[in-house]
């Protein structure tokens, strides 16, 4: 039987600080193992234990696609024990991934249809996956119109700044990247991402919006999108609990009957009325 | 199915030279408890008691087990092996309700995708050996109102029965086959089986506690926000005594010790009873109060178990009842909840 929580070896290979305050960095592990890489099929909206033997393990989001191959890439900001010790290390560090973990973005039913996608802050991370997984060559006609709108506090809390400019030059996405207060440098857009949403407002005809972000801005941001004619089938987010054993063993991560490691992340917002607000 | 007989004084001897041969845990009287144990070399087993105080779970998913080990390199900490296979054992004197619970932790442990090695390998190696109620050992028993009964065979590999001098032995699965050999060569019959099931029928009536945990689900369904829910928690100390006793709670927790160069990776049971259970690094905790808490208890076991596995998460034992130091009663919350 194979044990579901012994972590794959991976090499961090790559280390990028993304915002000026120098807390969220993006890692990238490459498996040591061959194998493992060709068992490690996922889609953008899962998760993976990081795990640090000696100081354990955290959830957190696939922010590579997987039409990236060779690699994994976790955004993580420096919060605990073990998101502090992966902010202490350096390339070259042997660690463990356990996973992929979750459901995921719901790829199929996102086919066809025109994506919109917001974030805020630094939980852009899966919705940078999925980004790079719709515009990826081999993907981009399966999908329609894309439209993102994304923001931070300041220019420089911005992450994937390089991928921004990359994708600002594309013609096939509508990138709207604001700030809620800019600087000298600053040439983009300034203002809170519900109100960009309204500015910008996507048709909300054969469309999905899929969001990730602070608790504020999503309370801000689904009326927006109501406004527009989202229905909650059609509006998609991904919650965050405590977790432990990510495959709905250790009993801690439930919101009603479900298990957001197991039966989440990824919910719509139809589903989540379905279930208790204890998250 | 094979069925023996054997007189009733036989049986300690019969499971302690059980345990010259293979691992056997058993029930023995320490200080003022009796507490399933593991039986040392020439240990005899209790075979009169009420109930054990700590539910056998322990022997499948310990409260503190040894997941894998680490050391460390010049390049970062790396996976030193794993644990090493299950021995062979057998678990004496579980009560039918005990014996139940391992079919509820199953559905939680062993599902299509998500396996538990650890819990899956021990279960697997472990043949069950249970002792019938011939009279409830509680006026806190339940069972019967939980999907069960003094003589239930769920989750039982041998069951024995007491009647008059002799134990009834049945051998229920093949795994419980392989013990034959312990247990003579008297064969019993229909006789003593159709004694055995009036036994279990008076035994049934003779249940003191019974409350509609089947007919609360769809109250629970609808009353997550009931104001019922703030009646409840105010005495609980939140010293998780109710879920660590509870032979169906499976709530864990997983945390890294190091020693030197070289560490282990354990997991310790844990309680959704304590405040830090689910508290995230930023502060934010979905469920601030014991309020919440005593919720989730209360939900798991009756409303999200059976969404999830068509399963109460309770057997109805009594020991979250008799052993909470506040008295807060599952069975008064149960019967408080089919009035809402
Ligand atoms: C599905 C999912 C995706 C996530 N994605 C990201 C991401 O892309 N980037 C990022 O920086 N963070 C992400 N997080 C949050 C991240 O898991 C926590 O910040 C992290 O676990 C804190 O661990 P720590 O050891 O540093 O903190 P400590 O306070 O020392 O944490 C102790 C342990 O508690 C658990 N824990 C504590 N807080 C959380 C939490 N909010 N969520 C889950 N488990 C927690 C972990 O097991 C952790 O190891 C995600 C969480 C979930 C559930
Ligand atoms: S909830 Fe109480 S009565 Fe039910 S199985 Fe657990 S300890 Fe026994
Ligand atoms: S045993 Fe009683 S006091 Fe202790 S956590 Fe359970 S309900 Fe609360
Ligand atoms: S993290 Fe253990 S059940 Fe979800």
């Amino acid at each position: 039987m194979q044990n579901p929580y012994v972590p794959i070896p991976v090499e961090v290979v790559k280390i990028t600080t993304e915002v000026d305050t120098k807390d969220i960095k993006t890692f990238r592990l490459a498996f040591v193992n061959k194998e493992d890489e060709a068992a490690f099929r996922y889609l953008p909206g899962q998760f993976a234990e990081l795990s640090l033997f000696g100081k354990g393990e955290s959830p957190v989001g696939i922010a590579s696609s997987p039409t990236q191959p060779g690699y994994l890439e976790f955004t993580v900001q420096k919060a605990g024990v073990v998101t502090s010790a992966l902010h202490d290390m350096e390339e070259g560090t042997l660690m463990g991934v356990r996973g992929p973990l979750g459901n995921s973005w719901p790829i199929e039913y996102l086919e066809g249809k025109n994506i919109v996608v917001v974030g805020g802050g630094f939980a852009f991370t899966t919705l940078r996956s999925l980004t790079n997984y719709m515009i990826h060559e081999d993907n981009r006609k399966r999908f329609g119109n894309i439209t993102i709108v994304y923001g931070a506090r300041t220019p420089g809390l911005l992450i994937y700044k390089d991928e921004l400019a990359e994708w600002g030059k594309r013609t096939d996405i509508n990138l709207n990247v604001t700030v809620d207060k800019g600087d000298a440098t600053w040439t983009g857009k300034e203002g809170f991402v519900p109100a960009v949403c309204k500015e910008v407002a996507p048709s909300s005809e054969n469309a999905v919006t899929v969001i990730c972000g602070p608790p504020v801005m999503i309370r801000f941001t689904l009326p927006v999108f109501f406004d527009l004619g989202f229905s909650k089938e059609n509006i998609i987010t991904s919650l965050e609990m405590r977790m432990k054993c990510g495959i709905g063993k250790c009993g801690r991560c439930n919101v009603g009957s479900k298990y957001v490691c197991k039966d989440g992340p990824v919910f719509t917002l139809a589903e989540l009325d379905e279930l208790t607000k204890e998250y | 199915m094979e069925k023996r007989l054997i007189k009733k004084d036989t049986l300690a001897d019969i499971i302690a030279k059980m345990a010259g041969d293979v691992l056997v845990y058993a029930p023995v009287k320490e200080e003022d408890n009796v507490l399933f144990k593991v039986l040392e070399a020439g240990m005899k087993p209790l075979t009169r008691y009420a109930n054990t105080k700590n539910a056998p779970k322990n022997f499948f998913f310990p409260h503190t087990e040894q997941m894998m080990k680490f050391t460390r390199t010049e390049k970062g900490a790396v996976f030193a092996g794993g644990e090493g296979k299950s021995p062979e054992a057998v678990l004496f004197g579980a009560r039918p309700c005990d014996a139940r619970s391992f079919v509820l932790l199953d559905m939680l442990f062993d599902q299509d995708k998500y396996k538990d090695p650890f819990y899956i390998e021990k279960r697997a190696a472990t043949t069950i050996i249970a002792l019938n109620c011939v009279h409830p050992p509680y006026s806190t028993c339940f069972c019967t109102s939980v999907g069960g009964s003094p003589t239930s065979s769920d989750g039982v590999d041998v069951a024995l029965t007491e009647l008059g001098e002799d134990y009834l032995v049945e051998f229920l699965t093949s795994k419980g086959e392989k013990l034959l050999k312990y247990f003579g060569d008297v064969k019993a019959g229909d006789a003593e089986v159709n004694q055995r099931v009036q036994i279990g029928e008076q035994a049934a009536r003779e249940i003191k506690s019974h409350i509609p945990a089947a007919e609360i689900k769809p109250i629970l369904d609808v009353n997550f926000e009931h104001p019922y829910w703030a009646t409840i928690h105010q005495r609980c100390l939140a010293c998780g005594t109710c879920t660590f006793l509870c032979p169906t709670c499976h709530c864990f927790d997983i945390s890294d010790e190091t020693k030197g160069a070289d560490g282990v990776r354990i997991r310790n049971w844990d309680s959704c009873m304590f405040p830090l259970f689910t508290m995230e690094t930023s502060g934010h905790n979905p469920r601030p109060t014991q309020k919440e808490r005593w919720r989730q208890r209360v939900m798991h076991k009756f409303k999200y178990y059976v969404d999830n596995f068509g399963a109460i998460a309770c057997v109805g034992c009594g020991r979250c009842v008799m052993y909470c130091p506040v008295n807060i009663d599952i069975r008064k919350i149960v019967e408080d909840i089919s009035r809402l």
